[in-house]
């Protein structure tokens, strides 16, 4: 939007999606009044507002529109968002594609305690799934994994306030100006949102085989 | 995405799955995995105190076909080997012998990893001085 007239702009001239709502670089969003902005934003850019328009400024609502649309659905999700700042500040969490163009994983490694325990854990889904192949079930096993289930997700909720905590330093830093020294923060966040992308498999895997 | 082959035989047929006296001296154990798709990787070697020749090998691999064939080639690789010679072997040799496509790739740098692992860990078990791979593998545990 030009901030003189009122009027949509290219897409290209927006920086990121934060600049789509007029945020910083910010992660603690309140996002009751990211929704109203959001909406508010669409009603203007809304490609019927510029039905009657020129064929580029019909063209620009339209890019703005999905532009929008992108960035919302980035910035609502805190897990989204903590991935979309990282990729913005260079340190993109990698897909299993781009590892893979890299020819190596990333080398943030599991831990060897965590490596043990997912191991076991696979070993107990294997027999659970054999289990049910064979149309049996075994109480024990089911009681176990539900066990398992219930503690990684409990992992999950410790994971998102520990996220939060880092999102408190990193803010602080961007009001401070200090993003630059902010490495430290950017890297526990890509540790966890890492840890965090297992355990959500994991959590998935339980609840296949327990046929949840 | 089509398998080749050789990773579809390898995954219908895996050798050497099982496992390994942990707990044994002879026995190095390398347990590896990649977070972002959830593989995890238990290879075991048994090597002869004597000669260093690595006489067993047994894996167990959690994860796609890619990841099974990968481990699975590498503890056939790895036997009759000493561990020396089982350090030369590259992730490189593992895309090539299965025509691993570039998304599977790291499939094979997992199985090169849990060979430098078994190794590595079957190395501090016994005292033997750590070459350079081998302490880039412990490191990167």
């Amino acid at each position: 939007m030009c901030a003189e007239c009122g009027k949509v702009q290219p897409a290209s001239a927006v920086q990121d999606y934060f600049a789509v709502f007029g945020l910083p670089r910010k992660l603690a969003i309140d996002t009751a009044g990211l929704e109203r902005s959001f909406y508010k934003l669409s009603r203007k850019l809304h490609p019927d507002v510029y039905a009657r328009a020129s064929a580029e400024e019909q063209q620009w609502s339209l890019e703005q529109t999905s532009l929008l649309n992108d960035a919302y659905r980035t910035l609502k999700n805190p897990v989204a968002r903590t991935e979309y700042l990282l990729k913005l500040e260079g340190k993109p969490v990698a897909s299993e594609e781009q590892a893979a163009q890299d020819g190596k994983p990333k080398d943030s490694r599991a831990p060897v305690d965590m490596l043990e325990e997912v191991f076991e854990l696979n070993m107990q889904l294997e027999e659970m799934r054999m289990n049910r192949k064979m149309g049996e079930d075994d109480p024990a096993l089911r009681g176990d994994l539900e066990k398992a289930r219930q503690q990684f997700e409990g992992q999950l909720t410790a994971l998102d306030e520990e996220l939060k905590t880092q999102w408190q330093q990193w803010d602080a830093a961007v009001d401070a100006g200090a993003t630059d020294g902010a490495e430290q923060v950017k890297d526990k966040m890509f540790a966890l949102l890492d840890r965090r992308r297992y355990i959500r498999n994991l959590v998935r895997d339980v609840n296949d085989a327990l046929g949840a | 995405m089509a398998y080749s082959d050789k990773v579809i035989d390898h995954y219908n047929n895996p050798r050497n799955v099982g496992q390994l006296d942990k707990s044994s001296e002879t026995v190095g154990t390398g347990l590896v995995g990649a977070p972002e798709c959830g593989d995890v990787m238990r290879l075991q070697i048994r090597v002869n105190p004597e000669t260093q020749v690595i006489e067993e090998a047994k894996f167990k691999t959690f994860g796609c076909g890619s990841a099974i064939a990968s481990s699975s080639l590498a503890t056939e690789w790895v036997k009759g080997k000493t561990v020396e010679e089982a350090l030369q072997i590259k992730n490189t040799d593992i895309v090539k012998e299965l025509s691993l496509p570039p998304v599977k790739i790291h499939c094979s740098v997992l199985a090169e990893d849990a060979i430098r692992a078994a190794i590595g860990d079957w190395k501090k078990k016994n005292g033997v001085a750590e070459t350079e791979a081998a302490t880039q593998a412990v490191a990167a545990q």
